[in-house]
């Protein structure tokens, strides 16, 4: 049953027994009013009755007084008569008015008042002491019956009075009992309707409540197991969880938690975030944003920034790697924010080792490039000196150690050169593009010339941004080498250098861009291409060439995408490089 | 005696040659492996002193056309690689690492050149 039904039934359970009181009501009210009509008609009887008394006594009156004046001629005994005279017409009037509508009364009325009339004509002489009059008995006979007469009428009127009331005394009587019987029946007929009506829909109501109570019950125990299974599978997994509300005050977090943030959660419970998660950057160790306050600002998932390191309660350190999401109500408005994080420190030792691995097998990349570039002027100095030893002519003396100085200056270039992907300084300096690029490719010489690659260098002027030079020359082998590797012999390689306005996501700063005219990179490798241990070279790669290039470029806040060259000639691989001119790396944070 | 000299590198190239000059050959150059290859069919060549890292044609394959067409001619492969190819090491006569020094150059070339005739062909095999 729901809400607007069980509305509709409390109505009608309101609606219906008004209805059928208000009915009963009604058809008692007609019974009550036919009762009192019934009552009424017999007082009207009685009037009726008494009237007819009156006027007959008045009669009587009349007769006495004048049956005394008669015998006695004596005035005073005519008082009797002068009384009943006066009112014995309006009394006629009176039964007449009640009589209204008893046309056999009225009728007998009639008689009686012509009757009355008559008599009072022979009355006439005998008041005036006619002579003869009062002895004479013929005339006492004669009003003797005509006074029987009015008396028999007057009965007769009495008589008809009287059953007509015994009659309306019988039909008032039924009508009591029949309101009696029908107040009784009724009684019973509404309260056996209103019984059944309301035994039915009580019973709906009651069964319907009784589904409801069984599915409140059924829900909060499903309730109770969804969040116990919720709590099970937070307890479970293996990252730290930590939930808080819209405000930041902790609510739930997991053992991972526990043991990172080194804070018992009952203890935790209540505490505002910031207390329990500590995070500071790595390296400056300033305090970092934290992520409620980020996400609510936000809306949105977020990663929290790199290099992020929690502060534990015991004093422990660890660097960690963390989300926060915001926690949505059904209708959309934020009422919490959960935290997932985990500790990276071990993964993080491990990339540094990683990554310093892959310095080294660069400079063993490069080894063989090396040796050649010095041994080829060693050789020729050996040789000079060789010829020096024994030359006793000046000019070709002269000539010999113009071109061992020469050969020299090469060799010094090459080991500056290959220091330079060492030696390292503290902090980010301004450094030339360009240079840096010449400086590569100087190393890179002999193995281009010896695949006979064609390069093609579009560098105009210098451009100056703020990095880690050897980190960036690092890089910039790693590409460069990729290129030629994927070239392959007679190859073409293109070097395109520009600057880079300032942008909506990055600052101002230079796009390196290195094409090549090798075979490209398939559509389904592109995704992992930036991924340790992921190589297209078999056992020569180590998989980190790329993975350490992105590493450095994002360290210094640039980027490395997948571009197209645009020229039919470089169908192969295009990778821009974004290197900002203000670079965000910090001090001291140069890749071991 | 005439020595066919082939490298890429033109200074390097240059002073090899006044140094074998010195020593009392005729000195004919090369830059690469093709040019090499022409003075090779054209001339009377008693030895040759190749570099192996050469770009497009390396030493290798230029000693291997060689050995095709007058397979008697002796090779000293000089190169600045410790770990040369077997088969590369198997084609020259000699191997000299660069740097060794002009005195072991000379050396070898000298021992290379009297040994050829019988032992350039044991070589072969």
């Amino acid at each position: 049953m729901n809400p607007p039904e069980f509305n509709r039934t409390l109505r009608q359970l309101i609606a219906l027994p008004l209805v059928l009181l208000v009915l009963m009501a009604g058809f008692l009210v007609w019974q009550i009013v036919a009762a009192a009509r019934a009552q009424e008609a017999l007082d009207v009887s009685d009037q009726i009755t008494g009237q007819a008394e009156e006027l007959e006594s008045l009669f009587i009156d009349q007769e006495t007084g004048l049956r005394g004046y008669q015998l006695t001629a004596d005035p005073a005994m005519l008082a009797p008569w002068n009384a009943a005279s006066q009112p014995i017409q309006a009394e006629f009037a009176r039964l007449r008015g009640m009589l209204t509508g008893h046309p056999e009364q009225l009728h007998r009325l009639d008689d009686l008042q012509a009757q009355y009339s008559k008599w009072l004509a022979y009355a006439q002489p005998i008041l005036h002491h006619d002579p003869g009059v009062a002895d004479d008995p013929q005339l006492t006979q004669r009003g003797k019956v005509m006074m029987d007469g009015i008396r028999a009428t007057a009965s007769g009127m009495l008589l008809h009075e009287a059953q007509r009331r015994t009659r309306q005394y019988q039909r008032a009587q039924q009508l009591q009992e029949r309101e009696l019987l029908s107040l009784f029946l009724s009684a019973i007929l509404v309260g056996t309707i209103l019984a059944m009506f309301t035994r039915h829909h009580v019973r709906a109501i009651s069964a319907s409540y009784s589904r409801r109570i069984l599915e409140i019950t059924r829900r909060s125990e499903e309730l109770f197991e969804s969040r116990q299974w919720f709590q099970t599978t937070l307890e479970s997994i293996g990252d730290a969880v930590i939930a808080c509300d819209d405000q930041g005050v902790v609510s739930f977090m997991n053992v991972v938690a526990e043991k990172l943030t080194g804070w018992a959660r009952e203890e935790a419970r209540g505490r505002k975030l910031e207390e329990v998660f500590r995070i500071v950057h790595e390296e400056t160790r300033q305090p970092a944003e934290n992520p409620v306050d980020k996400v609510r600002r936000l809306r949105q998932v977020i990663g929290l920034a790199n290099h992020t390191m929690l502060l534990a309660r015991n004093g422990q350190e660890y660097l960690i790697d963390d989300s926060a999401a915001p926690i949505q109500s059904g209708r959309g408005a934020m009422i919490g924010v959960v935290l997932v994080f985990r500790d990276v420190t071990e993964e993080r030792h491990m990339q540094t080792a990683l990554a310093a691995s892959e310095k080294l097998a660069v400079a063993g990349r490069l080894a063989a490039s090396i040796a050649h570039e010095i041994h080829n002027p060693l050789d020729s100095v050996a040789n000079l000196h060789f010829l020096l030893s024994a030359e006793s002519d000046p000019e070709k003396r002269a000539d010999y150690l113009r071109m061992a100085q020469q050969e020299l200056g090469r060799t010094m270039q090459i080991s500056r050169t290959m220091l330079s992907l060492y030696r390292e300084p503290r902090a980010p300096v301004p450094l030339d593009l360009k240079d840096l690029i010449e400086g590569v490719l100087l190393l890179l010489d002999r193995r281009l010339q010896h695949q006979g690659i064609r390069l093609q260098r579009e560098i105009e002027g210098s451009l100056v941004v703020e990095g880690f030079p050897a980190e960036l020359r690092q890089v910039f082998t790693n590409l460069i080498v990729n290129a030629i590797d994927a070239a392959g012999s007679k190859g073409r390689i293109r070097i395109r250098m520009e600057s880079a306005e300032a942008g909506e996501l990055h600052g101002a700063g230079a796009i390196v861009e290195i094409a090549d005219s090798g075979p490209g990179i398939p559509r389904d490798v592109t995704s992992k291409l930036f991924q340790p241990f992921f190589t297209t070279k078999g056992a020569e790669g180590t998989g980190l060439g790329l993975w350490v290039s992105m590493g450095i470029v994002q360290k210094h806040g640039g980027a490395i995408r997948m571009g197209e060259s645009g020229d039919p000639g470089l169908p192969g691989a295009c990778l821009r490089v974004y290197l900002p001119a203000r670079t965000l790396a910090g001090a001291a944070s140069a890749t071991a | 005696m005439t020595i066919l000299c082939i490298d890429d590198e033109a200074l390097g190239l240059q002073i090899r040659r006044a140094v074998l000059e010195r020593a009392g050959y005729q000195v004919l150059t090369a830059m690469d492996g093709p040019s090499g290859l022409s003075l090779f069919r054209g001339n009377p060549v008693d030895g040759v002193v190749l570099d192996y890292y050469m770009p497009e044609m390396d030493g290798g394959a230029v000693a291997r056309e060689m050995r095709s067409e007058r397979p008697h001619v002796p090779i000293l492969l000089l190169s600045a690689y410790i770990n040369l190819p077997a088969e590369v090491v198997a084609l020259a006569d000699v191997t000299l690492l660069k740097g060794e020094g002009p005195v072991e150059l000379l050396d070898k070339l000298r021992l290379m050149l009297h040994a050829s005739g019988s032992s350039a062909r044991e070589a072969l095999g």
